[in-house]
């Protein structure tokens, strides 16, 4: 016989504001095994935590449950505090009486009730449980940083500072990301490049970073600790080891293209750097617009003037495969195609509606029009100019429903920059809230305020030509009043999306995704650069819209995690992972095929059957890839696997205790 | 139909007196004129005991299973319906292609012996040729179309859930749970099945309708994308259920969700059920 104690937490009023407590002990105290029931304020405190180790000792239990809080809150902190006990860690159930019970019940009685049966059911579950052992695996000290925008550029740095080698995957031909893009940041109004293009120089010349740029991961399997990474090399032409970066090739090229790093509003050539301070240096061919490449004429100009001779119009992608202990995804975002979306704002058709990264470049002293705000169509100055915030973002009829977070601030910045660089202009922001949470934030908004900026809460119905104006319509909801705005250039502060290929990084490290296919993080506030894959993890906009500070602070965090990782020699396994009854298996493989985490595979073994030796297929399970999601109990059919910690036993004896 | 049959055991001799085959699965005569059971022919001399008439109903894959690891291959007779189960096996991993040699016939259906009509899992087939074999008797006949392939289910589904409830009550109270339905079924391959394991908590051995519906629609979900079709559960229940209801329910919803699906046509393509695509549906997710 099992001897099983019950420890009932209040959770301060948590728990006991809506659960009758004293009548969950008294239940408890008739239910099969139960020796020993207590209940506490705060069970997960040092004395209530102390309490049950004494009451362990006194009632010679040999397994625990706790109605407390969420498992995934505390669990681990009741394992710890077990491991320092006679009984195994493993040896615990937790009903979650907070927020499957009191956090979502007011009806005390009913709720008084609903958590006796959560205590009933993890009594009964515990008296199948089984003493589990973790294992450990060896740790590969490499980590793999996937984005090389400034959340990839700092987590590479800090790991790289620890002294870890880091590889940085870039897919663009430069590091930099769309920091390096803007212009100045708020609110201190510090030049983006002067603090971002000495990072991308720091991370090309550490000793530990190896860069690589236009490069994609194709393939991964493996597991913490020992990630094994296929990354393609897309084929640039140049031979980076040879080119010295002179530039000669780029004056010579024939070929003009438009330029994405200018967002359209300039021309590159085919051969290129993407802008002046390019890390690395070297350009590559964009082989669609090259003409030799592309088959479109002989050309090969960029060759024959080549002093160093590195042009390779042979050059083939490559696959380079390494292994990693850890990966940091930092992939980043772009900006919502607004064209598609928004045909009462003209869908595209006037060029002198832009959105703010347009703008960045227009007023960038290394933009196309070294930093004079000039309208796209003409050139001129713009004399009042029309800045939306919103678009895409806070509009779940047309664009996304959440807030993108940096544009009530970068909107308030571009305010600024028209009513700084431009004499006499006038510049209107259209808005639904103006959200500043952060440091020095709403001073800078007061100060855009102060400049002249003139603040217009609604939104934009409809932006129209007339007489060479972009008249935009929208209502003042303050004063009730409609609103007509003859501007000469609109800005829209556009939503931010995740970046395109997001769903193929997070397929090939199984992460989740939510609704708007931002990555979804291991838990909202206590792990929140964690993904359920152990040891991925998120850095910057790829988990969800954030700003340059909360990006850099973020992908420090993660280069923390993945140090810690890094500072053991060995790595526990989660023991509560499939195990296959190779007995029973008939070694169909269907596990295999389903298994989200490709952790089981198909062995041949030898045994004898009848008296005669044979070779039967069965499955096994790989401990450091099993996360222990279950699919492949369920897909099996003669039952032949199970899973340690949620076996069908115990599974079918909490139901039992819930309904018979 | 005589001429085939010639066939097939000229075929046979020749298989056998070569050693090529160990012994050949075929149909052999029964007791009376509308009767044929299963027979395994290991003896040339006795290759006229194979006959092919309008009774060979028994689909013969699954009686590979009792011989998973052969000392010479294995000759089987198969149709559309058996070639079917071969694929099936082969692809479960229960059975290996060069461990057996298909002898193909074509097809055209067979009577129900107590009717004397064409029999209706015959009546509902949809692939009349072998999909695989190694050499083909006679040759290959018209495919008839299934446009009606469903029918029964949507039926089903246009119940209300009482008049559903009640239809699968009346069907599991008759079932004295023989289990003939699984040991026919070249889907049902597991070493082990789960109704015969000990203390399955969530599978009573007693007789009773629960119990009885328990076991039918665990058997349907376990056989699910793996069913060929061939209806020999339906034809070998003693009860006379309507089992292949279930197991085309089961079809419609897979093809419903994932597109147009036939199990066993091969063994490449994956079982609907046995592999995930990232762009699979995800309604409840």
């Amino acid at each position: 016989m099992s001897r099983t104690g019950v420890f009932i937490c209040h959770c301060g009023t948590n728990i006991a504001a809506v659960v009758d407590i004293a009548k969950v002990v008294e239940k408890a105290k008739s239910m099969p095994n139960v020796v020993y029931v207590e209940d506490n304020k705060y069970t997960c405190s040092e004395p209530g935590q102390q309490a049950i180790k004494d009451a362990i000792v006194k009632h010679k239990l040999d397994r625990i449950v706790i109605g407390s809080c969420s498992p995934r809150m505390h669990e681990p902190t009741f394992r710890k505090m077990l491991a320092s006990t006679e009984i195994n860690p493993y040896m615990l159930e937790i009903a979650n009486l907070r927020e499957q019970c009191s956090w979502v019940h007011t009806d005390r009685e009913k709720a008084t009730d609903k958590a006796i049966d959560l205590v009933r059911m993890a009594v009964a579950k515990v008296a199948k449980n089984h003493a589990l052992f973790t294992s450990s695996i060896p740790v590969t000290k490499r980590a793999l940083v996937v984005g090389g925008g400034i959340a990839g550029i700092q987590a590479a740095l800090d790991i790289a500072d620890a002294g870890y080698p880091v590889t940085l995957v870039e897919r663009e031909p430069s590091l930099g990301g769309k920091m390096v893009m803007l212009d100045k940041t708020f609110p201190t109004m510090d030049c983006s490049a002067c603090i971002c293009t000495p990072k991308m120089v720091d991370a090309g010349q550490h000793p530990n970073i190896t860069v690589m740029t236009s490069c994609e991961v194709e393939k991964v399997s493996g597991y913490i600790g020992n990630f094994e990474v296929t990354i393609r090399q897309k084929a640039t032409y140049v031979d980076h080891s040879v080119c010295t970066g002179c530039g000669i090739c780029e004056l010579k090229c024939p070929s003009k293209v438009t330029s994405e790093f200018e967002q359209g509003m300039a021309q590159r050539r085919a051969i290129y750097k993407p802008f002046p301070q390019a890390v690395p240096a070297k350009p590559v061919i964009d082989a669609a617009n090259c003409r030799k490449l592309n088959g479109k004429a002989k050309c090969g100009i960029c060759q024959t003037q080549c002093p160093q001779g590195c042009i390779n119009f042979e050059d083939e992608d490559k696959l380079i495969t390494n292994t990693y202990g850890a990966i940091v995804i930092a992939t980043g975002y772009e900006l919502i195609d607004w064209k598609s979306i928004y045909g009462e704002y003209g869908g595209g058709q006037y060029p002198d509606v832009i959105n703010g990264l347009q703008f960045e470049r227009l007023v960038n002293a290394s933009g196309p029009t070294e930093g004079h705000i000039l309208r796209p169509s003409d050139g001129k100055e713009p004399k009042s100019v029309v800045i939306v915030k919103c678009v895409g973002s806070r509009d779940p009829n047309k664009g996304k429903g959440y807030c993108s977070r940096a544009c009530c601030m970068y909107a308030a910045k571009h305010a600024h920059q028209v009513l700084e660089k431009i004499d006499n202009a006038q510049c209107y922001v259209f808005y639904i809230d103006v959200r500043t949470a952060g440091k020095a934030y709403e001073e800078f908004y007061t100060r855009t305020l102060e400049d002249g900026a003139i603040y217009v809460r609604g939104r934009v119905s409809k932006i129209y030509e007339e007489d060479g104006k972009l008249i935009c319509k929208g209502e003042d909801t303050l004063s009730g009043q409609t609103v007509s705005v003859a501007a000469d250039m609109v800005v829209l502060e556009t939503a931010m999306v995740p970046a395109a290929g997001v769903e193929k990084v997070a397929t090939l490290m199984t992460i989740s995704r939510d609704n708007d296919n931002w990555l979804q993080e291991a838990h909202p506030k206590l792990r929140p650069v964690e993904t359920h894959t152990a040891g991925v993890f998120l850095a910057g906009v790829c988990q969800g819209p954030k700003d340059i500070p909360d990006t850099v602070a973020q992908a420090s965090a993660s280069a923390a995690k993945v140090c810690g990782i890094f500072s053991k020699a060995e790595l526990q396994t989660n023991p509560m992972i499939s195990k296959v009854d190779i007995e029973k298996c008939s070694g169909c493989g269907d596990c295999a095929g389903i298994c989200p985490y490709k952790a089981i595979s198909m062995q041949d073994m030898e045994f004898i059957e009848h008296g005669k030796k044979i070779t039967r297929r069965v499955s096994t399970v790989n401990s450091g890839l099993c996360q222990g999601c279950g699919a492949c109990v369920a897909g099996c059919r003669p039952g032949a696997i199970d899973l340690l910690g949620f076996t069908n036993a115990q599974i079918l004896e909490e139901v039992d205790a819930l309904c018979l | 139909m005589s001429d085939i049959q010639q066939e097939l055991r000229k075929t046979a001799r020749e298989l056998l007196e070569s050693g090529e085959v160990g012994y050949i699965i075929g149909w052999g005569k029964g007791r009376f004129a509308n009767q044929t059971h299963p027979i395994f022919v290991k003896d040339p001399a006795k290759v006229d005991e194979l006959v092919w008439d309008d009774y060979c109903l028994s689909t013969l894959a699954k009686y590979t299973q009792d011989d998973k690891y052969p000392e010479k291959k294995i000759g089987i007779c198969v149709r559309g319906c058996d070639s079917r189960a071969v694929n099936r096996l082969i692809q479960d991993h229960q059975l290996k292609r060069e461990d057996v040699y298909l002898i193909g016939i074509p097809c055209s259906g067979k009577l129900d012996p107590e009717t004397n009509e064409p029999a209706k899992k015959c009546v509902e087939c949809a692939h009349r040729n072998p999909v695989v074999y190694d050499v083909l008797l006679g040759s290959p006949v018209e495919e008839v179309p299934q446009p009606e392939r469903f029918k029964e289910v949507e039926e089903l589904e246009a119940m209300t859930p009482d008049e559903r409830y009640n239809y699968w009550a009346d069907v599991y109270d008759k079932c004295i749970r023989c289990y003939a339905c699984r040991n026919v079924c070249p889907a049902c391959n597991c070493r082990e099945c789960y109704t015969d394991q000990y203390r399955v908590g969530w599978q009573g051995k007693q007789n009773n309708r629960a119990e009885n519906q328990i076991f039918g629609i665990t058997r349907a979900y376990h056989v699910g994308d793996r069913c060929i079709e061939c209806g020999e559960c339906q034809r070998v229940c003693p009860m006379g259920l309507p089992l292949m209801k279930l197991n085309r329910k089961m079809l419609k919803d897979i093809n419903n969700l994932f597109g147009a699906y036939e199990a066993g046509l091969d063994t490449e393509t994956k079982p609907a059920l046995g592999h995930y695509e990232t762009n699979d549906v995800e309604e409840f997710m």
